[in-house]
């Protein structure tokens, strides 16, 4: 097989992610208990052997750095490759509507020069799932194109924010981004010849606000740009609502076993939390619990992050409680979303709906 | 190499043979404890903790999966570049091969692997203890009484210390007898096992003992005797907080159990003296519709369909629907098949009951490996 480097885009548009993505950028978004959305996008490449990722950071990258350090959970410490942070050019903007700006390829050619690498895939962190990458990687270079792109097959009447493609009988893409509905739902993901890639670069030096995607898709009579389908589960998060839905499809065994029960594990950055306590009064129903916890009161339907606290006499239905939440004896909670560190004090009452669920921002004390 | 004030020596090649099922794949050090952790997490928990980032972790018995667990020491934060984490097993000379002998002949063998560090000073540690303790305090009264030795020592009840090496000692703490298993004690200091010794006196008596064909090269029946004899400066060192060497199932069952209390005595789960594992990797536990845990420690990786009540749930572990699971410890990757019923019972790691199986009674402790079945009495 042919040498393959990993490029990660860590989302530039925040757009209807409300508070949680005040401080973070989507990569950073916590999912799932313990992780986040970036941990499914390092673990794919990571588990289709690529060990060179370079990462390029979004406009407030604390987050992000913070959590990926030397890139060690994903096995990216390396003394040839590893994990490379790349600077991105987006400043003050974070509402841009990009996914691989070009500038930021063009402001990190080095990266993308060194090495002997012939293919680079490229992702972003906007769809959750956990797929093989090697049989994209595998039908791209047996068709010698020079792009090909990763799709979702839809159902009929399914919908979903993002860019939608269009085929010919022969594979080949013919149009990208074409309308707001479709059966092939773009998942963010292409893998591309680097040396097409260096001279695409070139080209477009001039215009280099530009994406990288959008450009492709002004060029596909002069481009070979083909698409592969994922026909895997895909955790959709658009906005909060979404959010709330993809985290409750964790409720689901079939999806948990093949997002987290595969070969292929979804790796994150370590805590060494303790087990979960689970007292006498627990009432626990359909929910993911991580470790850390004390849990005295009634959840239902919830994820719970690490280290979260229910105490006895507190209702928790149809929610996500991350890091360190604490619920105080007597709340009630319903279809809400608590950031880290949310305390919610006794007498508590909140309800949202699956459609408009509460969002408690980070750190909040009600 | 950089030279260390200190080298720890932890001592992983015990088989803990009284441990029967639970030590029939792997050595005492690497049984699964309280969850997440295996019992040598404790010790290099503490080593870390106690700013101690070279480690010789002396392995012998059946060592696969403490090799394997142990990795490079960076689940403990023991992957430095100068020191971390060194497996030692014995090796072969010129002269052949042997396995180690005894606790001290462990060490002795060793000797050319702690010069390369230079050290001051060497802490002895024995890897299946369950305890949290700074090892500076201990070792700033190693060097504030200018010993040569100084011995972590508990104070037991009268009536249990026949069980312990009993140091016997004057008004400064200073050592004046030790006796292994007494028949009438004349002290409640009971010896820990864990040892700070001042290296060049380590050295000199590990040579001399090694020369000795009637020693069983043992710290306690050995060199300690050894040193007391030509009078030199032995000290107990009187720890306050929770220890225990588990031996038999009995004890490693009710430990766990322990564990279970509101405000259990072994305070694992606090932050301050933070115990490290290399359990890590699972998703999430997940409790169904029909499912109920109570009273339980459960950790990632769990999927709850049955009802659970005051157990201990390790990662990746399964408990089917209707299953019932009572005052019992569940290894890493053990199942519980549909409608079974599970009471004060042990399942090792990867171990499987069957649906609708019944294990475990009132009067005894069920322990359930992948082969055999063992009932011990309480």
């Amino acid at each position: 097989m042919m040498r393959t480097i990993g490029l990660v885009s860590t989302n530039y548009s925040v757009e209807g992610y409300e508070d949680l993505c005040q401080n973070r950028p989507v990569a950073a978004v916590p999912f799932g208990g313990r992780y986040r959305f970036m941990d499914f996008a390092l673990s794919n490449l990571v588990n289709a052997g690529i060990r060179t990722v370079g990462v390029v950071t979004p406009y407030y990258y604390r987050s992000i750095l913070d959590h990926m350090g030397a890139g060690k959970a994903w096995s990216l410490d390396k003394k040839s490759g590893g994990l490379f942070v790349l600077p991105g050019t987006i400043h003050g903007f974070r509402d841009e509507n990009g996914r691989f700006l070009l500038n930021d390829l063009l402001r990190n050619r080095q990266y993308l020069e060194r090495g002997e690498a012939d293919y680079v895939l490229c992702t972003d962190c906007s769809f959750l799932y956990n797929a093989d990458y090697r049989p994209l990687m595998e039908r791209h270079e047996v068709s010698g194109a020079d792009v090909t792109l990763l799709y979702k097959p839809l159902e009929a009447g399914e919908k979903h924010r993002g860019s939608y493609l269009r085929t010919d009988e022969n594979g080949r893409v013919t149009a990208i981004g074409a309308g707001e509905s479709g059966e092939k739902l773009f998942l963010n993901c292409l893998i591309i010849n680097k040396s097409f890639l260096l001279r695409f670069l070139d080209n477009y030096r001039h215009m280099s606000h530009r994406d990288l995607v959008e450009r492709l898709s002004a060029q596909l009579a002069e481009v070979d740009v083909r698409a592969v389908a994922f026909e895997g589960f895909v955790g959709y998060t658009d906005g909060i609502a979404d959010y709330l839905a993809a985290s409750r499809s964790l409720l689901r065994r079939e999806v948990r076993q093949e997002l987290f029960g595969g070969e292929r594990q979804i790796y994150t950055r370590i805590h060494d939390e303790p087990p979960t306590a689970f007292s006498a009064a627990a009432v626990v129903k359909n929910s993911v619990i991580s470790s850390g916890g004390h849990i005295g009161g009634c959840v239902e339907d919830s994820v719970l992050f690490r280290g979260v606290v229910i105490e006895e006499g507190a209702e928790v239905k149809n929610c996500i409680l991350m890091e360190k939440t604490v619920i105080r004896s007597g709340a009630v909670l319903e279809n809400v979303i608590c950031d880290k560190q949310v305390s919610v004090s006794g007498g508590v009452v909140l309800r949202g709906t699956a459609e408009h669920p509460c969002l408690l921002r980070k750190e909040k004390v009600i | 190499m950089r030279r260390k004030e200190t080298v720890a020596m932890l001592l992983a090649g015990g088989q803990g043979s009284r441990l029967g099922v639970l030590t029939e794949k792997i050595a005492k050090p690497a049984v699964s404890f309280g969850g997440k952790y295996r019992m040598i997490d404790f010790s290099l928990s503490n080593c870390v903790n106690s700013g101690i980032d070279t480690v010789g972790v002396l392995i012998q018995y059946k060592p696969f999966i403490l090799n394997k667990y142990l990795g490079t020491g960076s689940a403990w934060g023991l992957d430095e570049e100068s020191g971390g984490v060194h497996i030692l097993p014995p090796y072969a000379t010129e002269k052949g091969g042997n396995w180690y002998q005894g606790t001290a002949d462990a060490i002795y063998h060793n000797i050319d692997f702690i010069d390369g560090y230079d050290p001051e000073y060497v802490l002895i540690l024995s890897g299946d203890h369950l305890y949290q303790m700074d090892y500076n305090l201990m070792l700033d009264y190693h060097k504030l009484m200018n010993a040569e030795l100084t011995v972590a020592v508990k104070t037991v009840p009268m009536s249990e210390a026949s069980r312990f090496g009993i140091m016997s000692t004057d008004e400064e703490l200073r050592i004046t007898r030790f006796t292994e298993k007494p028949k009438e004690p004349d002290s409640d200091l009971a010896s820990m096992g864990i040892y700070i010794f001042t290296w060049k006196t380590l050295r000199e008596a590990l040579l001399r003992d090694h020369e000795q064909q009637d020693s069983e090269h043992d710290f306690g029946k050995n060199i300690i005797p050894t040193l007391l004899g030509q009078g030199r400066r032995l000290f107990a060192y009187v720890f306050n907080g929770y220890w225990k060497d588990v031996g038999t199932i009995p004890s490693y069952y009710a430990t766990q159990m322990e564990l279970l209390e509101e405000n259990p005595a072994f305070r694992i789960f606090e932050r301050r003296m933070r115990i490290f594992s290399n359990l890590n990797e699972h998703a999430p536990g997940y409790v169904g519709e029909g499912g109920s845990v109570k009273d339980s420690l459960c950790c990632n990786g769990c999927e709850v369909y049955g009802s659970v009540r005051h157990s201990v749930l390790s990662p990746g572990v399964y408990i089917g629907p209707n299953a019932v699971v009572e005052d019992s410890v569940l290894l890493p990757n053990s199942s519980v098949g549909e409608g079974a019923v599970v009471k004060r019972t042990i399942l090792n790691e990867g171990a499987a009951i069957a649906a609708l199986e019944r294990v475990g009674s009132e009067d005894e402790i069920c322990v359930v490996g992948t082969g055999s079945t063992m009932r011990v009495k309480e």
